[in-house]
């Protein structure tokens, strides 16, 4: 297949059915629609595109930033865009959340503004929220920005009425699911496939899925949220249901492990919600039925997201010589130096603290070496001779004494620890300088 | 789906409240005798909050003074209770600063904040206390005003502002307060010329903001405005990060959830109003799409006061990548803190008695207080009050009622959320506002159309029973008069 840009490679993506023997539903056949596999990464690629095309060659002319208010995937994919067209581009958000995202849109030389926290002491008379504010200044006249506004932009609905939707039915045989499982971000993507399904078979049944309400998963709306949605239509949906981040989890670790799809939360929440939703209908079935639910996006960039929810997936062996070893008694025996004889140290003095803080005023003569460092350094094995005396200094003396308690358990001869750290040093007056 | 279960938003009440609220005989003769609105403050619930902070402090191994910002009360009692422990107190004018000299306060522990005229800044000078500056003349003035007068050199630290975030840009809310921190070397160029007058301490901020990401770039500035006072050789040890720090006010957090799940669904018009008027507390209906935001306090917070605190300190530094508590040990720094609100946890209650129960489309609960002597409402904090009834046998009944305020003004609603009681109110009863020592008690109440401003007393614990004096009376020596 040959392009002339990366834009042409947006859409057409495979339908893929689930293995039954990993659903466990006996009379339907679930397949997952793969929006991961678009070119920069999810189903917003095809929004993106949608929505920017005709704002581009004004926005050029014009010398305008591209903006929106996203936390991942359509920033993504209109940085990318906007990079190619030349344009910059500027995502604005209060939820970007994962790190990984961040991160990435940085690299692909999007700017990122982040919207303050509530007030503490409440305003009363501040009947604007600062979202509003920013979506005012955006429209304006000659602002220096085109907004493409996904929350309220009827293209975002569009490139899945005239893309996502028809593409399944034509893969379906032309035929439409009897079931079509989505989460809701934006509402473009359900709204527009269950249009496009409808049109083929009105009793299509569209099931949406939004988070719990305190809870967070990464692309989509809270139940409460999704009303502030400009797209979302109550009536599209036969049902809203919610799935929990844990949920999402789960049906992620499903596709990932056991369906070769690397998923990320909002496709395992799919998945799990799909599941979950047929497997009530399933037992009273007597004809097959289809169902089809929708991949957004891959799971590399959510992988902090999961290590907070389930540190346990990533799991490694401890490592030897590790402070986390070492027993109260050892610590509680840790030798120490009081501040007279560090004064006349004769060996090396090394400062576990921040290199900012020891840069500012430290010990005549001592090295840095930060915590962390020293910390990795010692799994090693003994990072300096036994023949050399050393003095740790932390801050209060206690981070030092484990050091302390580990080396001399590693065989080092003539450590000590500073008692009371670097803070009783100075409040004995003792000299501190800076290089 | 409307909920049909009723709304009720149960505030958290720790034991000392609930153990007030058991006291009918006493809290009736006392509105008996001093007159509705009456306010409670109770000193002693103060300890556990002090104490709550310092755990914190001790698990970060973090030295610093717990200024209590003053200007969250102006009780006599909570102010002299709070001297006889080891906390400080966060002036804001020069009555607060008075009020603090008078209430057993050494110079040591307190602390001016905020925009100060020239009165201020004398008895700050002169009672040596420490000037925390809002601005680079404030430092100028002060300096002039210790040179007239040839007093002592003054303790200052600097407000700072305007915090710069790399990467990612972070907006804040603009603030009318402090030095932006763009300008701190023309601030410590104003201190090292006045060096006769002024010793610098160490670097400020309040950032009124619930959001902990602000905070910690706030903080994280902070500590390298500190690195470059040490440039200059200014052994500067301190960082105040202000107040702020928040209260959970309800015991269930799913009722709050449920509630503004609700409200936004009365909004759409999905079900039956919630408020006075369809008032949406900041949220409209614009063509069946909920826009706005919504204008209340997080009411549940479980993560608030220290609790807060030790998320701050255990965040990570957003340029140094190490957890912020760390690196304040590590630059051998003082942590010193402002908390308001949180400080006043349970510290008191306000009371009024309920003077008329109408029948109607909805029941109207009149009472003999109104908005401005419990500010509830305009500080956006949703919560039940609890009733206290007159003869002591109330009638389980869920009740939903609108309270009304005494004002002869059509806005003069204690809330304009439709509250659900768990008992039916009657004439005569009264109706408890707890946990509003913070902000809710005396903040804003006016003598307007001449009615009275409520007195306060404080209620203290002597001899397994609750005794109470007058505010003004209160001094924390009760228990050894007892001893005696
Ligand atoms: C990861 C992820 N999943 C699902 C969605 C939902 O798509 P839509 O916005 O079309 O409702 C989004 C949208 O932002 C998303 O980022
Ligand atoms: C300078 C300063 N410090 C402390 C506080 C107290 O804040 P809080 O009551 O939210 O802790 C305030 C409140 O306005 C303030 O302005």
């Amino acid at each position: 297949m040959r392009y002339e840009d990366m834009t042409e490679a947006i859409g057409n993506t495979p339908l893929v059915r689930i293995d039954p023997a990993v659903h466990g539903l006996r009379n339907i056949d679930l397949y997952a629609k793969m929006e991961l596999l678009n070119p920069f990464g999810s189903l917003k690629d095809r929004a993106a595109w949608q929505m920017a095309r005709p704002l581009l060659a004004g926005a050029a002319e014009r010398g305008d930033t591209v903006v929106e208010l996203s936390s991942g995937n359509t920033a993504k994919a209109l940085a990318m865009i906007a990079g190619m067209h030349g344009l910059r581009f500027k995502s604005v958000t209060n939820r970007m959340k994962v790190p990984e995202v961040k991160d990435l849109l940085l690299l692909l030389g999007a700017e990122i503004d982040e919207l303050p926290g509530q007030a503490e002491c409440l305003d009363p008379s501040d009947t604007e929220d600062p979202l509003s504010r920013m979506h005012r200044t955006l429209t304006s006249n000659g602002s220096g920005y085109v907004h493409t506004d996904q929350y309220f932009n009827e293209r975002n609905v569009e490139a899945h009425q005239h893309g996502t939707g028809p593409e399944i039915v034509k893969d379906l045989d032309g035929r439409a699911p009897d079931y079509f499982v989505a989460c809701v971000g934006t509402a473009g993507s359900s709204t527009g496939v269950a249009r496009a399904l409808r049109q083929h078979d009105p009793d299509v049944r569209v099931i949406g899925l939004v988070a719990a309400k305190s809870d967070f998963i990464p692309g989509i709306r809270t139940i409460d949220e999704v009303h502030e949605v400009g797209l979302f239509e109550p009536g599209v949906y036969d049902a809203i249901e919610t799935i929990t981040a844990d949920e999402a989890i789960d049906g992620l670790l499903t596709l990932v492990r056991r369906c070769g799809t690397p998923a990320g939360p909002t496709g395992g929440g799919a998945f799990h919600g799909a599941v979950r939703h047929l497997r009530t209908v399933d037992a009273g079935l007597t004809e097959r039925r289809t169902a089809v639910f929708i991949v957004c996006d891959r799971v590399e960039s959510y992988l902090s997201y999961l290590r907070e929810r389930r540190p346990a997936l990533f799991g490694r062996p401890p490592r030897r010589n590790d402070t986390r070893g070492l027993d109260e008694a050892e610590i509680a025996a840790a030798p120490t130096a009081d501040v007279e004889e560090a004064r006349r140290w004769p060996g090396l003095v090394v400062d576990l603290r921040s290199p900012y803080a020891f840069q500012a005023l430290h010990i005549d003569g001592s090295i840095n070496i930060v915590d962390e460092l020293f910390a990795e350094l010692l799994h090693g094995g003994l990072p300096f001779s036994r023949r050399q005396p050393v003095l740790l200094v932390c801050p209060v003396g206690e981070k030092s004494a484990r050091y302390a308690a580990l080396l001399t358990r590693m065989g080092h001869p003539s450590v000590r620890s500073l008692a009371g750290g670097i803070i009783a040093w100075r409040d004995a007056g003792a000299r501190l300088v800076r290089d | 789906m409307p909920d049909s279960l009723p709304l009720l938003l149960t505030p958290r009440m720790e034991p000392i409240t609930q153990s007030v609220l058991t006291e009918g005989a006493l809290l009736r003769q006392l509105t008996d005798g001093l007159g509705s609105p009456l306010n409670v403050v109770l000193p002693e619930a103060l300890d556990d909050n002090v104490e709550g902070f310092r755990a914190v402090y001790r698990h970060h191994r973090l030295r610093g003074q717990i200024y209590f910002a003053h200007k969250a009360n102006r009780s006599s009692a909570l102010l002299r209770h709070l001297a006889a422990t080891d906390a400080g107190v966060d002036v804001a004018s020069l009555g607060e600063l008075q009020h603090a000299l008078g209430s057993g306060f050494g110079p040591g522990r307190i602390m001016a904040t905020g925009p100060k005229n020239r009165e201020f800044l004398w008895l700050a000078a002169r009672s040596g206390i420490t000037v925390n500056a809002d601005s680079l003349d404030e430092l100028s003035e002060l300096a002039a005003l210790v040179a007239a007068g040839r007093l002592p050199r003054v303790r200052v630290m600097v407000r700072l502002a305007e915090f710069a975030s790399r990467g990612v840009r972070m907006v804040s809310r603009r603030s009318r307060f402090g030095v932006p921190s763009g300008q701190l070397s023309e601030a410590l160029d104003r201190v090292e010329k006045h060096a006769d007058q002024l010793e610098l301490t160490g670097v400020a901020y309040h950032l009124d903001t619930i959001g902990l990401a602000e905070k910690a770039i706030a903080l994280e500035s902070c500590l390298v405005a500190l690195d470059e006072c040490r440039r200059r050789d200014r052994a500067a040890w301190s960082i105040d990060i202000g107040g702020g720090f928040g209260v959970d006010y309800l015991a269930d957090g799913q009722q709050w959830e449920r509630y503004t799940s609700e409200l936004a669904q009365a909004m759409l018009g999905r079900r039956a109003p919630l408020t006075w008027n369809e008032h949406g507390y900041g949220l409209r209906n614009e063509a069946g799409t909920l826009r706005g935001t919504l204008g209340l306090y997080p009411a549940s917070r479980p993560d608030s006061g220290p609790g807060y605190l030790g998320r701050l300190l255990s965040a990570t530094a957003p340029e140094q990548r190490r957890p912020l508590g760390t690196l304040l040990l590590d630059s051998m720094c003082d942590l010193d803190i402002e908390p308001g609100r949180a400080l006043l946890d349970q510290c008191g209650l306000v009371l009024a008695r309920v003077l008329e129960v109408r029948e109607g489309a909805d029941l109207l609960v009149r009472l003999d207080l109104n908005a401005r002597d419990v500010s509830l409402e305009e500080h956006g904090v949703l919560m039940d009050p609890v009733v206290i009834p007159r003869d002591g046998n109330a009638v389980p009944e869920t009740t939903e009622v609108y309270l009304l305020g005494n004002l002869c003004l059509e806005s003069d609603l204690i809330t304009r959320r439709k509250v659900v009681l768990p008992v039916r109110p009657r004439p005569g009863d009264l109706l408890a506002f707890v946990n509003t020592a913070g902000y809710f008690m005396d903040f804003s109440a006016t003598r307007a159309l001449h009615q009275p401003i409520g007195r306060k007393v404080a209620l203290f614990r002597q001899g397994g029973s609750w005794s109470w004096c007058l505010d003004e009376h209160y001094w924390p020596v009760h228990e050894s008069r007892e001893a005696a």
